[in-house]
Formats: structure tokens, sequence, C-alpha cells
């Protein structure tokens, strides 16, 4: 069997596995916030399945997947409470999909319905959820908010609002003002630190005070006890915290309502504060062939063998030490390379994952594609290829489903009749960059803009940028589509796409031109790689240089600064010394340069030459990402050495560095 | 400020305080730092701790703070992998929320201490790591 199509079903297994282990959660008594997560990690398993399924073209599967998900999504919007019947339902839903798979795999043709064995249950489940007559409740009125940020609430959270309410849970808000600077890291410690008293149910943009300066937010928690002392770090951030909505206010005759409803199904367990929330299971499950593992097992044999034959030179002294050393730093490497590759895939198997969901989703929309890849023989680490497949996946569908335009509409613009979808892949430094470009009608920043506006993202009168726009896309339960369909229009694919993404310590990019198409970037940073390098020396550090942005070394007959220019084969080009670059002290001139270019160097590329104190030859080495706190500008990770960390250096980032630093000498001047 | 629980106490940057329990992985002995090129100031640089990189903060970065004269006696790894060179150890401490008052308002200390211990005849400062780790941001983001 195809090797991709094997992790499709890997990560289908795996996907399963935390299903089941997350409805075990549902099964025990917990405080309604842990549900809450239960449910909505439940909710995007099911979508994520649905897609998988989708690509794979089971189409019956996909179908009970996606009915499964719209279960979820009633119980994450309250209409059906978590009880021990519907649990039931849903684990034996769960497990047909489960067993439908393992027939799927062993070759069996799909069945008409996954679920035909609780049909009934699930009809009656879908009929309970049902609105009645007219529209079904939602109490947001009830918070103590401007209009103005009442219309900001999704539907979801307008939902969560009346389902906690109902329970008889108040609902407080912290107002807070933070810093430009750090207000993404603030606000996220600050939710976390909600999420242990109970339910966040909402962050709504918040009005700055005149005196303040910043970026104001308003959190709104669902807890009995709410502790604002607990907050970290909250003096001088917070503006004022309140009860936002009391439940004792909720109308005697909707309490009298839910009752006739409660009573008709077993109640929920009452929320239990001061249990901790369960524990996320956040295992990495590496999945190898036999031959890789007996690889290893000769590549340590091999590394054995060394340690015997140093041994037998300490006694006997056949071989001088210094060679026996390079060998053995030969063997831990290859040891290395090859732990490291049992992590790698190459991006190949994520274009031909991709290749037959385009194929099926051209034929159902109608819509002729024209597909290419590009980099498919660049690798990324497989747990990158596995959370990042289904966020990729929607933003293909999404370009099928809204971006390209049908046959007759392009033909009318004077474009050919197939639309093109290009994904390339290409390696910036220490990132993977993956760029989706489309040529079909680009997104449409008017209806953004309108509905952004009319959910309460814009202000009225305000003119956001084009990037806020295409941003706003991002923003959860955003959609510009009323009703969902199979492909895309939720409004919660792109917060997974967000989520994930960032999650990933990665960075979403969009843009478009109106009729010429868009463009989706995703840069996704590696955390291992065996790099190839040149080794310099500066000062006391000791620098590798990625060998593919190396055009050429070149020693001087004279000392040169920063500044000054160097020939190099009839061609001036800049010289700045790699210690201006980094912001280290400067040596007295230099005489060897590195040659600089960017990477797919073309004739109008940048180059420029690096001053270092001396090059030291060339190796291989493995590079590991270093942490947040100690990123630092041009570097884009480290390499143990015996004589202490070599820095791998971002030759982009270098090259940045360098233009600025030459652009500020020539101010000086 | 009602906090029951467990602390630390150790001296470091010239001054005794308590680190939550919670937020403390290990305390293992000091190790060389190899410094980072560029590195922000609140960073002396990084030491491989179970063959990862662990960044180990500067005291003498901090404003307010004095980096010590003689080598770390303990580095304590916190919660977010950071490395915390200390001077001096002492024991933990169990305490109950009466012992604890703001921090006074002038402590050069106040971004990332959030409260004080009365213990004995002393004031023992509380690192809030949170605001520590805030205060290293910052520092990096100056750059």
């Amino acid at each position: 069997m195809d090797q991709s199509f094997d992790d499709v079903w890997g990560e289908c297994e795996d996907l399963f596995m935390q299903a089941r282990q997350t409805l075990v959660t549902l099964k025990e008594p917990q405080p309604a916030h842990v549900v809450q997560a239960a449910v909505n990690a439940l909710f995007r398993t099911m979508h994520t399945l649905k897609g998988m399924a989708g690509m794979l073209g089971f189409t019956s599967f996909s179908r009970a997947a996606h009915r499964m998900e719209d279960i979820f999504d009633l119980m994450r919007k309250g209409r059906l409470r978590s009880t021990d019947s519907l649990t039931e339902t849903l684990e034996a839903g769960i497990e047909a999909l489960e067993s439908g798979l393992a027939g799927l795999r062993r070759g069996r043709p799909e069945p008409e319905d996954y679920l035909q064995a609780i049909r009934r249950q699930l009809g009656e489940l879908e009929a309970m959820a049902r609105p009645s007559e007219g529209a079904h409740q939602d109490l947001a009125s009830m918070l103590d908010i401007p209009p103005e940020a009442l219309k900001a609430l999704s539907e979801y959270e307008r939902t969560r609002v009346t389902t906690v309410l109902m329970d008889g849970t108040p609902i407080h808000g912290v107002a807070v003002c933070l810093d430009y600077a750090t207000f993404d890291q603030r606000l996220r410690v600050l939710s976390d630190a909600l999420s242990t008293q109970g339910e966040l149910l909402s962050t709504l943009p918040w009005e700055v005070p005149g005196d303040r300066e910043g970026l104001a937010f308003l959190l709104m928690i669902a807890c009995e006890a709410f502790k604002p002392d607990d907050l970290p770090g909250l003096p001088g951030e917070l503006l004022g915290t309140s009860l936002l909505a009391d439940p004792q206010r909720v109308p005697d005759s909707l309490r009298s309502e839910v009752a006739v409803e409660a009573a008709s199904l077993p109640a929920a367990a009452p929320p239990e504060p001061e249990v901790p929330p369960a524990a996320v299971q956040d295992v990495e499950i590496l999945r190898l062939p036999v031959h890789r593992v007996e690889a290893l097992e000769a590549r340590l044999m091999a590394v054995g063998q060394l340690r015997d034959a140093a041994s037998l030179i300490m006694r006997e002294g056949q071989e001088k030490p210094l060679a026996l050393m390079g060998r053995i730093e030969e063997s831990l490497l290859d040891v290395q390379k090859d732990l490291l590759q049992m992590r790698m895939v190459k991006v190949e198997g994520l274009f031909t994952r991709i290749e037959p969901m385009v194929k099926s989703l051209s034929r159902d929309t109608g819509k002729a594609v024209k597909l290419s890849f590009v980099g498919g023989d660049l690798e990324l680490e497989r747990n990158l290829l596995g959370r990042m497949t289904e966020p990729f996946l929607h933003l293909i569908r999404n370009a099928l489903d809204h971006g390209l335009e049908p046959p007759s509409e392009r033909l009318a613009q004077g474009k050919s009749e197939a639309g093109s979808l290009r994904i390339s892949a290409s390696q910036r430094g220490r990132n993977l960059r993956f760029d989706i470009r489309d040529d079909g009608r680009g997104f449409d920043l008017e209806r953004i803009e309108a509905r952004g506006v009319a959910m309460g993202f814009i202000k009225a009168g305000e003119h956001p940028s084009p990037e806020r726009l295409h941003r706003l896309t991002l923003e959860p339960g955003f959609s510009t589509l009323e009703q969902a369909s199979n492909l895309s229009g939720r409004g919660v694919g792109m917060d997974v796409v967000r989520t994930e993404i960032e999650g990933l310590g990665g960075e979403i990019h969009l843009s478009s031109e109106p009729r010429r198409g868009s463009l989706i970037r995703l840069s996704l940073p590696l955390s291992r790689a065996v790099v190839s390098c040149l080794k310099v020396r500066c000062g006391m550090h000791t620098f590798g240089i990625p060998i593919g942005s190396v055009l050429r070394v070149q020693a001087g007959r004279r000392k040169l600064h920063g500044g000054d220019q160097v020939d190099v084969h009839g061609l001036s080009l800049p010289m700045e010394t790699l210690q201006a670059c980094l912001g280290l002290p400067e040596a007295d001139g230099q005489r060897v340069f590195v040659v600089l270019t960017q990477q797919g160097a073309s004739a109008k590329s940048v180059q420029v030459a690096i001053g270092v104190d001396e090059v030291l030859g060339r190796s291989e080495v493995l590079l590991r990402s270093l942490p947040e706190l100690a990123q630092s500008p041009g570097i884009m990770g480290g390499s143990p050495q015996e004589d202490g960390i070599l820095w791998l250096l971002d030759p982009e980032a270098v090259l940045g560095l360098a233009m600025d630093s030459l652009m500020r000498r020539v101010a000086r001047v | 400020m009602s906090e029951r629980g467990t602390w630390l106490q150790a001296r470091a940057a010239g001054r005794d305080l308590l680190i939550s329990m919670l937020d403390l992985r290990k305390v293992v002995d000091p190790m060389p730092v190899c410094p980072l090129p560029g590195g922000s100031r609140g960073i002396a640089g990084l030491v491989i701790h179970h063959g990862e990189f662990l960044p180990v903060l500067s005291w003498g970065g901090f404003p307010g703070c004095q980096a010590g004269s003689e080598p770390p006696m303990a580095l304590a790894v916190l919660r977010f992998r950071l490395g915390l060179p200390l001077d001096r150890l002492g024991g933990t401490l169990d305490l109950g929320p009466e012992v604890w008052r703001e921090t006074p308002v002038d402590d050069p200390w106040c971004p990332w201490v959030d409260a004080v211990a009365r213990v004995g005849e002393k004031d023992l400062p509380r690192l809030d790591l949170d605001g520590l780790i805030a205060q290293l941001r910052r520092f990096r983001d100056e750059r």
C-alpha cells in the first residue's frame, strides 16, 4: 500500500484513540468547562475524520462523520446535554466508524450507513435539539455590556451564555488594558488562568480609557466563585471586574421550560469547581517501519564497535586518538541523523493526499482545476505533517469552494476554463514555507467588511486595511456564508487552521487581488534538522552558515571594515562584519569574507560579503531550534559541540541585518 | 493574596526570595553557560539540560538587581524552561494566607514579585514567574 495512505490510516487510528479517551472524560462527573472542552475536542476530531474520509473518497464515511460532528456541534451549542444515554450513543457511533475504518483498510466495500445501528437514537437526539416553534432562547441580552459589544458575540458564544445562565452559573467580566508589545502573550496567560476558574466564554474588544494606551479586552467567564486575586500579574492592567449576568434574574417562565426539558433527560452532573481539569493527553506516537529500527540498531552496534576499538587503542596505542575521535563523532552524527530521519517525512506525502481530494472536489463542484506542486522533496517532521494536514486540506477546500470561479464565469472574464491551484514548499531559514496560490476571484473584501461590521468585529465608519480584512477570516466563528456546506462555511475551519498553525509556532498570511487570485502562506518552524554548513569563527563564538547560501569564500590581501567594498570576480560587493550584523563588538578589520546570497538566487538577488575572523571548514551538524526566550536575531538554532554551542545562522535574516547595518553606516556618514 | 502553599527559600541577586514549588521543576548543579551572541540583556546564555537548550537568566540585566560576584551555587529549572541562578539555597516553607502582604510600590522588583511574606523578622518577596517571563519578553522585544 502507498506509504502516504498508510500514514492517513495511522492518523485516523490515532484520532479514534483520542476520541475514545475523550469520551471517557464525558462518562465521569466533571465541571462544566471540562465537559465543554471535551465536546469541543470531539467535534474537531469528527471534523478532521470527515475531511480525511472525503479526501480518500469514502463518501459514506464522510457523511456519517458529518452527522456525528453535527451532534457534537449541538452539544457544544448547549442544545444537547451530556447524559449517560447520549454518551452511550456517541460511543456506539464512534465504535461503528472505527470498525468501519478497519473494514475499509482491509478492502471491504463501504456500507450505505455506518450509523444504522444507532439511527433511531440519533434521530431522537436531533429532534430533541431542534428549536421549538420560533427562535431558540437567547439570554445574551441579559449581559450588562453595551449593545455594540453584544453584537460581537458569535452564535456559539450566545448559546453558551444562555446555557450557563440556565444552569444557574453567574457570568463575570474582567476588563483589562494590555500593552501593545505584549498583549497577545498576556491575553494568553490571563485566558489560561481564567480557564482554571471556570469556562471562558468570550474575549471581546473593549474601549480603551482616555488616559491609557494599549489594547483593551473584556474577558467573560462563567464560574460560581470568581477570584480576581488569583489572576497573574493583573495590577496595572486591570480596568475593572463586574458581575455581567446573574442567573437569579432569569425569568421564571424560562426556568419552568427548562425544568420540563430537563425532566426528560437525566440531569447533568453538577459543576465541581474544586476538581482540577482532566489532564489532556498530548503524546506523540511515532509509527516506524521495522527496517528503520533495525538500521538504528546497526548504527548503535557500530558505535559499540568503535568503543571497543577505542579501548584497544588506549591499551596498545595503535591509532592517534584524534583520528579515533573523528570516527566516533561521525558515527554519532549518523545515529542522530537516523533518529531524525525517523521523525521526518517528505512534503510529497502531503501533496499526494491533496491530489485525490482536489480531483474529487473538482468533480463535485464542476470546476476544472490545473493542480501543480513544487518542493515535494523537502522534509518536515512527522508530527508537524500530522497536525498541519487538516488545516492544509481546509485551505485547499476553501480555495476550490470560494476561490476558483465556475468555468463559465472564468471564460466570461477572459480566463482559462480550468482554474490554477499551485502549492509550493520551500525552506526559508529555519522555517518551512507553504504557499497555496490560486488564480480565482480573490477574497471578497467588501463582503468580509460587511460581515465584520454585522458581527461587531469592525466598528461602523472604521476603514480597515486589506490585510486586516484578510485576517478577519481567521477569527473564531467568522464566516461569510449563511449556510454550511459539505466543503466549507461553518466558520470553524479557518479558526482551526489558525489555532493549529500558531500552536505549531507558525504563522499564516493571507493576501489576494480581485479577479487575480489569492495567496495563502504558511510558515512553520522546524525544531530539528541536519544542516550542512560552513563553520566560521567570530570573536569567541563559532557559527555555522548553511552551505546552500554560501556563494563564495574569499581571503583578501588587506584588512577591510564594515561598509567597504569587496571585489568578487570583478563584481564590487558591499562588505559587512558578522559582528555588526549580530550586535557584537567589532574586530579591527577582517581579511576573510563569506559571500552570502538569497536562496533560489536569481540575477537580482541580494549578495553581501560577510566578514568573519576565521573559516574553520565544512561540517554537518544537527540543528536544534532555540527556546523562545533565547531567540536572537540572525540565529536560527544551535548545535552542541565539544567546545560549546555552534550557532546556526539564518542566512536570509543575516542578509537583512547586514543591509540594515550598511544603511545605518551610510546614514551616519 | 490568600494563597497557601509551599515555597523554596533561596538567595539570588543579593536578596532572599520565595519560589513557588508549583513553578519549580528541579534544582541542579550550576553548569557553564554558553553566551548567546546578540542575546537580550535578561538572558546570560544557554546550558544543555537533559539534551535540550535551557536559557539561563542574567540577574545583572534586571533593574535593581546585582549580578552575583561569585559563581552561583545552584540552578533552579523553572516552568517555561528557564534556568534561574541561585546564590544560596534555604529550605522549603509552608505558608498560610495570613503572612502575605502587597509588594511595596517602590520596590524595583515589583514587576516580577507579586507579594511579600513576613517570616519571622524578614520580609521575603515572592517570585511571580509570569511577571518575570513578561519582563524577559519585553527585554527581547526592546532589541
